[in-house]
């Protein structure tokens, strides 16, 4: 589980490889510094799968950053993360790039 | 239908009875109808008859009377001596001849003349009947009768008719009835000869002493004694004019009316009546009609469920068994046919698949069916060999078998630790084979039905099914099913069916039902369609371990799950790692578990994983837990529960058991073919 963060301006991509579920979501979440970014991109082209520890930092940090008025996106989803982000509605709510 | 018959039989006697009560009522009453009719007949025939016996002495009386004015204007004398002779020679009683007032100037009868104190006999102060004479006087009539009667006077029956006289006043004749009688006799002889009255009667007239003088029949009595009518006629008799006259109507003459109008009746009666039996009858058909078709619905939906109800329907049957799975199904014709399957253990890794269909239909072959299936299985579950089975079975049922019912039957048991077969046929269609791609019937020499003939000794044979094989078992409702055109269904269509499909697992029971409908076009279906799918999977790879409750250990179970799902597919490894982190996560966060384990089994042909969760924690039944809200805003979601969530979604299938103080979670998925 890596993270590598890359900041353009008002702009953080965060490029995440590795699973993230119940043992490397709490070594994600402390990687998961937003700053005073407006935009937050999580690139998860490097992520097989996901489980719902994964959805819940998702969930924290689109929160965190709506609550100051910048946005979370992610992207590069792969198609099992995605089917995770389906199931559970997940979908609608994230900006997917 | 005895309740029927004796009900119809009842329904006949009182039609039958009403008929006669009908007809006889209806004879009474036109019986009495006739007879007054006959008599009404009789009085209006008097009242001609009088005018024409009165009319025909009138006219002999006048014609006398006007004799007697012809010999007294000869110069005939008239005091009374003279008279009385002309009176003896025209055979009247009495003469008489009145001036123009009316006064009597000459008679026969001397009381009528004057003398000795007494006036002569005046028409108009005598007043009453005689002044009626007057009319000779003043006009217009130039003869008057008077009919016959009682004089008021001396009580002297006398006729009187008189003509008038040109020089004025007129005379007039008296007549007793005895010179009546031989005055007007000839006349009176044959007037009625040609009077037909009500047919065939007539009128009859006699003297008063009996002589007949007129007679209606043949051959003539007239100038005979006259007898009365006997009880075959209606009759009454009249004197008129001191003639008898006799009426008579022939009652067989009115009868041929009167029962005329009661045959009429009477067959319109029995019409009405035989019309209203009928309706009677329909209605009462219809309702036990009805009533049987009831009871026979009744007891085919009492069949059916007989059937239905024998039937295992809880599919997959052993779930907790990878090495094979069943599929079955039966669709039951409108008449139910008696199909049925059965799978049971025999032992603890032999399984046992039939098919089998019972000859006749409705509630008895589904009662041979119930004891068929029993004795099958009962003598199977105690182990004994499939053709001892069979042998059993097939003598406990031709035992007293007398409505020849049998029952063919396709057997086998199934060794699920070699994929070793052994089946036996008694009387049934062959089944088919899955072998890789490959689809072919399994046809061997077939032994008879179960319950045709006794003392047969059950055929055995074999094959060895390698793990991926399937066998499709079946009964002739599929192959038998005939299209409009005429055309069955047939074992070839059915075989290239199963083999373009190879690929199908227990959909193909659909599948082969939806082309056997095809085929029929509409047509109803035949009989019961059974089919069971039997597929050996073989032995699992099972890779197992313990661990503690602690994330380290979590991480250590993911890197051995990831490394045993090696060869599985990397969309279906992600998911079972998804779903397996989830149900991890939860034991060590929540359960309060000392240690859990978990196993992983690699099916074969088909592929599939089950992996097996057990944890000592806390009872946790992740298939009791609600469902989260997937629809709401991102504010108001939480986390909570979407692990569960995940899992049910995307693995199949998942079972959970609490035993021995575990929570035992399976979960799985077939992916392969």
């Amino acid at each position: 589980m890596e993270t590598k963060t890359i900041s353009e301006g008002d702009k953080l991509i965060i490029a995440v490889s590795g699973r993230v579920d119940t043992v490397t979501a709490p070594e994600l979440e402390a990687n998961l510094k937003f700053g005073d970014a407006k935009l937050v991109v999580l690139d998860l082209k490097e992520v097989p799968y996901m489980s719902s520890a994964g959805l819940r930092l998702l969930l924290t940090s689109h929160k965190a950053m709506a609550a100051k008025g910048g946005r979370f996106e992610i992207a590069n989803v792969q198609s099992a993360v995605r089917e995770v982000l389906e199931i559970t509605g997940f979908s609608d709510i994230f900006n997917i790039v | 239908m005895t309740a029927r018959r004796s009900l119809n039989l009842k329904v006949a006697i009182s039609v039958l009875a009403a008929f006669v009560v009908s007809m006889a009522f209806s004879w009474f009453l036109h019986n009495h109808l006739s007879r007054n009719d006959a008599h009404k007949l009789i009085d209006r025939t008097f009242e001609s008859v009088e005018d024409e016996v009165g009319d025909c002495v009138n006219e002999r009386l006048v014609r006398q009377c006007m004799a007697v004015r012809e010999r007294l204007e000869d110069g005939h004398a008239t005091d009374v001596r003279a008279l009385q002779d002309l009176a003896r020679e025209l055979r009247v009683t009495e003469i008489s001849i009145a001036d123009a007032k009316g006064d009597i100037v000459a008679s026969s009868v001397p009381e009528y003349l004057a003398g000795e104190g007494r006036q002569a006999f005046s028409f108009v102060t005598a007043g009453g009947q005689a002044e009626d004479m007057m009319c000779l006087v003043h006009g217009p009539d130039t003869e008057f009768c008077q009919p016959l009667r009682s004089n008021t006077a001396n009580g002297v029956e006398r006729k009187f008719v008189g003509v008038w006289r040109p020089e004025g006043g007129f005379v007039e004749i008296g007549c007793d009835k005895e010179s009546l009688r031989s005055l007007a006799r000839s006349s009176i002889v044959d007037l009625f000869r040609n009077w037909r009255v009500g047919g065939t009667g007539g009128i009859v007239v006699t003297t008063p002493t009996g002589l007949v003088l007129s007679d209606y029949d043949e051959p003539s009595r007239e100038g005979t004694q006259w007898q009365d009518p006997d009880w075959s006629f209606y009759w009454q008799k009249r004197e008129i004019e001191g003639f008898m006259t006799y009426v008579m109507i022939p009652k067989i003459s009115a009868a041929v009316q009167r029962d005329v109008l009661v045959v009429a009746t009477a067959a319109l009666n029995g019409a009405a009546l035989v019309f209203v039996a009928l309706l009677v009858g329909f209605v009462i058909s219809a309702f036990v009609r009805r009533q049987m078709r009831e009871q026979a619905a009744k007891e085919l939906a009492m069949a059916k469920d007989i059937q239905l109800s024998a039937l295992p329907s809880v599919f997959p049957p052993f779930p907790d068994d990878t090495r094979f799975d069943i599929m079955a199904s039966m669709e039951a014709a409108r008449e139910v046919g008696g199909d049925f399957y059965d799978f049971y253990f025999t032992a603890q890794d032999r399984v046992l698949v039939l098919v089998a269909d019972v000859s006749g239909k409705g509630v008895p072959a589904a009662m041979f069916m119930m004891r068929a299936k029993t004795l099958i299985k009962s003598a199977a579950q105690t182990g004994k060999p499939l053709a001892q089975v069979f042998n059993e079975a097939n003598e406990a049922l031709c035992e007293g078998n007398t409505s020849s019912t049998f029952v063919t039957v396709w057997a086998g048991e199934l060794n699920l630790h070699t994929g070793h077969l052994t089946f036996v046929n008694a009387g049934h269609n062959p089944p088919v084979v899955r072998s890789g791609n490959r689809c072919e019937y399994l046809k061997t020499r077939p032994s008879p039905a179960l319950g045709a003939m006794e003392g047969v000794e059950y055929r055995v044979d074999d094959i060895t099914l390698a793990p991926g094989d399937a066998l499709y078992l079946y009964t002739d409702g599929i192959v038998e099913q005939p299209a409009p055109s005429g055309e069955l269904y047939g074992e070839e269509r059915l075989l290239g069916l199963l083999s373009r499909n190879v690929r199908q697992r227990g959909e193909i029971l659909k599948t082969v039902l939806s082309d056997v409908r095809r085929h029929a076009a509409g047509a109803e279906q035949a009989d019961d369609c059974t089919q069971l799918v039997l597929r050996y999977r073989g032995e699992p790879d099972v890779v197992a371990h313990e661990y503690a409750p602690t994330l380290e250990d979590v991480a250590k179970a993911v890197d051995e799950l990831t490394a045993a799902l090696e060869t599985v597919p990397v969309k279906e490894r992600a998911r079972l790692l998804v779903a397996a982190d989830e149900i991890f996560a939860n034991i060590v966060r929540y359960s309060g578990a000392t240690r859990w384990s978990l196993s992983v089994e690699l099916d074969h042909h088909p592929d599939g994983v089950r992996l097996v969760i057990t944890d000592d924690g806390k009872p946790f039944d992740p298939l009791a837990q609600r469902d989260p809200d997937t629809t709401l805003a991102a504010e108001d979601r939480a986390v909570g529960g979407l692990g569960i969530f995940i899992v049910k979604k995307t693995m199949s299938p998942v079972t959970y058991k609490r035993r021995s103080g575990l929570n035992i979670l399976k979960m799985g998925k077939d992916y392969g073919d």
